[in-house]
């Protein structure tokens, strides 16, 4: 799942140019849309004459929908030095895809929120490393929810249980170790000294195609 | 396209997993962001045929959708996992097995790996990614990403390793900064690029604290007293603000014999009678119906099937108005409140033909006689659908009507306790009742979160009064009965008049009505009268509603009538989209206040299969459309669920 | 010279610390280290302390080395994918520099340039067993080395203060079976809580060496109480550093308090590592009065 935050408003203003014309994804909005913000700013520049027109739509990262929905303003996108899209960076990317000879411009930065699938965000996150460690650690990803993805322990930086990195997140390795304590099962974390394999996207190619 | 999410671990780590674990029950997620192919996807079988082999014993296999959906699994595996079982197999991505292992009842064995994937897809199948870097590069680059599409993340051009415009890690793969030199040369941008200033990373950027945070308020909101919802934009500022004015009289009512829940109403009038303002013309056929009173006084035209809003031809009364409103000699007020009985309230509200008013019109005074004990009365003052403001503006300008009808709906049911509900986007119109309701003890105002569909009655009773309502059930099944704030008003009109229900307040409102406003208008009066007072319609590409944007049918024909459900006429944007493929993207599952999957539906109903339908509780859908709302791939899922219920009916 | 010799000998070992300057003049550090270095058999140099960027620590180990002391080469997985770990490894082999002391590291945010990015591709136990890949004459990637492999006195480092002891013996196991040969431990000012851990550690078998930090004033001790992991300064040492400031400051409270802790622990433990945190000048004394002088 993706969020989005709004660039800095300098940044905006500088990006629009004399004249913009401006879509708006709401489609991930009932997770994350910086929409008050962005209208703000939109009518700023509204006012002061910079805007050709606004799409406020949704799922612009489907590019089928996106380019019935885009027919009806193209002649004000044609007037527009700059397309100003507030999405995610993959509905920036549709939409330059579409509009080849276009600048196209992303108002927003994007963040990845834990759990990606299109349900509500969990507190449970997966760092698709592509080599499942939730056998050694009963059940806890040591990817994410190690500050330091960190596979064979804790490091040293524990402080009252929680991370050297962040003091509200406790410390994912202790999270392991009273899960294990609990079910009884510390002998699971004798395991031999694990590597995080970097080059499983090979795999994830071949799922991909077949 | 299809972003299947894991696959199974092999073999050889499998057989070592299996060698330290026996009496295994086996989860397996149905996978998602794929098309939806067959509704039980994956498949146990490899994996219970190698446990099998290594002559472990499996205790049970069940497929779940969306595994990582805490709040739907842990009520489907509550009770599921057999006794005797040792350990929980599961085959899903990280999420899954977390969300399992979290239910801490086994350990779990995670028997599938995520797939590695560089960045992170949108909503829709598509070949774009995105590696949600906090720092979006795309404005330099002409909107082609450097971090995911070049195989090094390179920021500032091309690497050396380019060969014939292909990646050195992948020769299939088109160099990516090839690609952006070359749109920036389409687009006369490479000066622009030249003068960037060196860019380097910053990947502090990602702010691990603010985003768990952020994660935790928005389950809550998720969560807050039902599961999901939505924030459609609301669009109440065209029109909240604007007092009820009373709508001009018209010269002609179009009545339909069927306004409610039931079977039509029998006409007493004829073509030719003269009636009054008040005038019962149509009389209630068995329990489930409802009396029909003329709007105006005058003469009555015609009884012909008429077009009627969202019915079709329906026989109707039309009448022309005399414009004199002369007033029946039945309207008059009732005895005071105090000396009513619970049976005359009933009887009142009976006679006097009140039906719901929040749309769906089902009798009212079939409410009032619930026949078990009513410890509250919610009235429901939410007007959760975006546009509408008919309701708020009742609110304001009917306050003490609104609580005389809560206190005859409270008798009649006897009901020690009555609570006014209304979101929290209507500040004012909390202060005017909370302050209007000042002293009383037995009545309170309690505000709710705005979420879509609040103001539903069992998603009311859910969030207020922490009662779920059984599957099938009807409020009274837990002690309660809820009224819209409309209906409360025709209620004090019936009693302390002695007024049918012959007008009721209508927006007419939405960004392609020329003056929106908000009016009294008689029941009967044409939608396009309406519209054309309002201005007409400005704009082309325009859908005409009738209700709201979520629940409200469009209209193909604006001379039809205003019925007593009529609580807006609202004129917004036509989206112009197309269905697509279902890609199991599951926003519908996580937005169901009935924590129901629509996807299936939409799959059963194609598949025709009525029995799966009925086993997934079709019937609990109150087609609120949330689902249809948030579906990223636009499938029309109410129209579908409709369809559902009446192949359903078909089938018994 | 290999510092696992020593314990093989049985001798009570002793190092100390040195932290690179940020910056090319090292000159001040080198005579420090052989002013008042004396009496310890090895020197640690740390490697970018904090993920604080300073000169690298592989040279100063060489700089250290040719002026005749014997280097501990720190190495962190922060700021090295494994390709840069195996290849300075070698470095520091091809140097005669065979004293190595495998640490994760500090997180990149927590230290002076919180934009990089943290690499982490190793991690402490992975980087032990890479040694011992290395020294089998192997590289990760199962390649063969050229001619003879390297041979290292792998250390590691556990933390016996923190509050999650449990945690940080499994790992410690972990360690161990990845190949560490001695331990140094994080500074430790409660002589009871090191004892209990290392009743605890001793069935392993594997030298520990205690670490110690000269306490400069109370504030200072407060200031770990809050903000360092697996330090824990008892109230009793803060009191005393309260109570003569003018003997605190001058490094006397704090030399007491740091012989006495070596004299309570030394019976339970194989070495001792100081770390001085700029008061080099205080190890002979300290060295003398907590018996360890030669």
């Amino acid at each position: 799942m993706l969020i989005t935050e709004l660039k800095s408003k300098e940044e905006i203003l500088s990006l629009a140019g004399e004249k913009a014309f401006i879509i708006n994804c709401l489609g991930c909005k009932e997770i994350y849309f910086p929409e008050k913000e962005a209208k703000e700013l939109q009518k700023e520049l509204s006012d002061a004459g910079r805007v050709t027109g606004i799409l406020t739509t949704d799922y612009i990262c489907n590019p089928d929908n996106m380019k019935l929905r885009l027919q009806a303003y193209l002649e004000q996108i044609e007037e527009a030095d700059t397309v100003l899209v507030f999405s995610c960076g993959v509905g920036v990317q549709t939409v330059a895809d579409f509009l080849e000879d276009k600048k196209v411009c992303a108002a927003c930065d994007t963040i990845r929120l834990p759990g990606f699938q299109g349900v509500t965000p969990t507190e449970v996150d997966c760092g698709q490393c592509g080599e499942c460690y939730l056998n050694l650690t009963g059940g806890i990803c040591p990817i994410t929810a190690c500050s330091k993805s960190l596979v064979n322990g804790p490091c040293g930086g524990t402080k009252d249980g929680k991370c050297e990195v962040d003091p509200s997140m406790e410390c994912g390795w202790e999270r392991i170790y009273r899960r294990l304590e609990k079910l009884g099962r510390l002998d699971v974390l004798r395991f031999p000294t694990q590597m995080h394999d970097f080059s499983t996207d090979e795999v994830t190619k071949e799922c991909k195609e077949s | 396209m299809n972003y299947t999410k894991y696959a199974l671990k092999d073999n050889e780590e499998l057989k070592s997993l299996l060698a330290s674990s026996d009496d295994l029950f086996v989860v397996a997620c149905n996978k998602c962001f794929k098309e939806f192919e067959t509704v039980n996807e994956p498949d146990c079988d490899t994996f219970v045929q190698l446990a099998s082999e290594q002559g472990r014993k499996i205790t049970g296999t069940v497929k779940v959708d969306f595994l990582c959906n805490k709040l739907l699994t842990e009520k489907k595996l509550k009770d599921m996992i057999p006794e005797g079982t040792k350990n929980v197999a599961v085959i899903s991505c990280g999420l899954g097995i977390q969300t399992v292992a979290e239910l801490e009842e086994v350990p779990v064995l995670a028997a599938a790996n995520t797939l590695n994937y560089t960045g992170n897809h949108g909503m829709a199948l598509t070949e774009k990614t995105c590696g949600a870097c906090a720092q979006c590069y795309l404005n330099l680059t002409g909107g082609i990403c450097p971090v995911v599409d070049c195989s090094k993340g390179l920021l500032n051009g091309q690497c050396g390793g380019a060969k014939d415009g292909k990646c050195e890690v992948d020769p299939k793969k088109d160099c990516a900064w090839e690609k952006i030199y070359q749109r920036l040369e389409k687009q006369g941008r490479q000066k622009e690029f030249l003068e960037e200033p060196v860019q380097l990373r910053d990947y502090s950027r990602v702010d691990v604290k603010a985003i768990s945070e952020y994660v935790k308020k928005i389950r809550d909101v998720r969560l807050s007293g039902y599961n999901g919802g939505a924030h459609p934009e609301e669009n109440k500022e065209l029109a909240e603000n604007l007092p009820l004015k009373k709508f001009p009289e018209p010269e002609t009512v179009v009545i339909p014999l069927s306004m409610h829940v039931g079977k039509p109403a029998v006409p007493v009038v004829k073509a030719g009678d003269t009636v009054k303002l008040g005038q019962k013309i149509a009389e209630a056929d068995g329990f489930v119906s409802s009396n029909i009173h003329s709007s105006v006084s005058g003469t009555v035209v015609a009884v012909e099937p008429r077009k009627h809003p969202n019915r079709g031809m329906v026989e109707s009364i039309v009448i022309r108005s005399d414009g004199k409103n002369t007033t029946d000699e039945s309207v008059r007020p009732n005895k005071p409140l105090e000396e009513l009985s619970p049976e005359e309230i009933v009887d009142i509200v009976k006679e006097k033909g009140i039906t719901g008013m929040g749309g769906a019109g089902f009798p009212t005074f079939i409410k009032l006689k619930p026949g078990k004990p009513i410890d509250t009365v919610l009235l429901n003052g939410c007007e959760c659908e975006p546009y509408l403001t008919a309701d708020h503006r009742v609110l304001l300008e009917y306050a003490d009507d609104v609580i005389y009808g809560l206190k005859a709906i409270m008798k009649a049911v006897d009901a020690p306790k009555g609570i006014i509900v209304i979101e929290d986007n209507k500040p004012d119109a909390i202060a005017l009742l909370q302050s209007r309701t000042e002293g009383l003890d037995n009545i309170e105002v309690q505000t709710v979160r705005t979420k879509y569909p609040q103001g539903a009655e069992k998603t009311l009773i859910k969030n207020v009064l922490k009662r779920l309502v059984p599957s099938g059930g009807l409020p009274a099944d837990v002690g309660t009965v809820v009224d819209n704030v409309s209906t409360a008003v025709a209620i004090s009109d019936a009693i302390q008049k002695g007024m049918p229900l012959v007008e009721r307040a209508v927006s007419v409102t939405g960004e392609h009505i020329a003056n929106p406003g908000n009016y009294m208008v008689k029941i009967g009066t044409s939608v396009k009268a309406l519209i054309d007072y309002c201005g007409g319609i400005t704009g082309e590409d325009v859908t005409v509603k009738m209700g709201g944007p979520m629940m409200g049918f469009p209209l193909t024909d604006e001379e039809v009538p205003v019925i007593k459900g009529t609580n807006g006429v609202i004129a917004i944007d036509t989206d112009h989209t197309k269905e697509e493929e279902c890609i199991k993207c599951g926003r519908c599952v996580d937005v169901c206040p009935m924590e129901l999957a629509p996807l299936n539906f939409a799959k059963y109903v194609k598949e025709g299969d009525a029995q799966a339908l009925l086993d997934n509780h079709i019937r609990d859908c109150f087609e609120c459309g949330c689902c249809q709302y948030i579906c990223s791939s636009k499938i029309p899922l109410v129209e579908r669920i409709r369809t559902g219920k009446k192949m359903i009916m078909e089938v018994k | 010279m290999k510092i696992t010799d020593l314990f093989e000998r049985g001798e009570f070992a002793v190092s100390a610390e040195v932290g690179p300057p940020k910056g090319i003049h090292i000159e001040e550090m080198i005579e420090d280290a052989k002013k008042y270095l004396g009496g310890v058999d090895a020197i640690n140099v740390t490697d970018c302390q904090s993920s604080v960027m300073r000169v690298g620590s592989l040279a100063v180990c060489k700089e250290l080395k040719d002026a005749g002391m014997n280097p501990i080469f720190q190495l962190a997985c922060r700021d090295r994918n494994r390709i840069a770990l195996e290849s300075d490894l070698l470095s520091a082999a091809m140097f005669g520099i065979d004293n190595v002391l495998a640490l994760t590291g500090d997180h990149t945010k927590m230290g002076d340039h919180p934009q990089a990015k943290p690499v982490f591709d190793l991690d402490s136990v992975s980087l032990l067993h890479t040694m011992c890949v290395l020294e089998s004459g192997k590289d990760l990637g199962g390649n063969d080395l050229v001619g003879e492999p390297p041979k290292f006195a792998k250390g590691a480092v556990v933390s016996p203060c923190s509050d999650s002891v449990d945690a940080q013996l499994v790992k410690m196991e972990k360690k161990i079976e990845a190949g560490a040969e001695f331990f140094q431990t994080q500074a430790v000012f409660d002589s009871e809580k090191f004892i209990r851990f290392m009743e605890r550690a001793k069935q392993f078998g594997k030298p520990v060496m205690l670490g110690i930090i000269i306490p400069k004033s109370a504030g200072m001790c407060k200031f770990m109480n809050n903000n360092v992991a697996g330090i824990s300064v008892p109230d009793s040492i803060l009191e005393e550093l309260k109570a003569d400031k003018e003997k605190t400051k001058a490094g006397i409270t704090g030399v007491e308090i740091a012989a006495r802790i070596i004299r309570e622990c030394k019976p339970y433990c194989q070495g001792v590592h100081i770390m001085s945190l700029g008061w080099e000048s205080k190890i002979p004394s300290l060295l003398e009065q907590s018996g360890l002088a030669r």
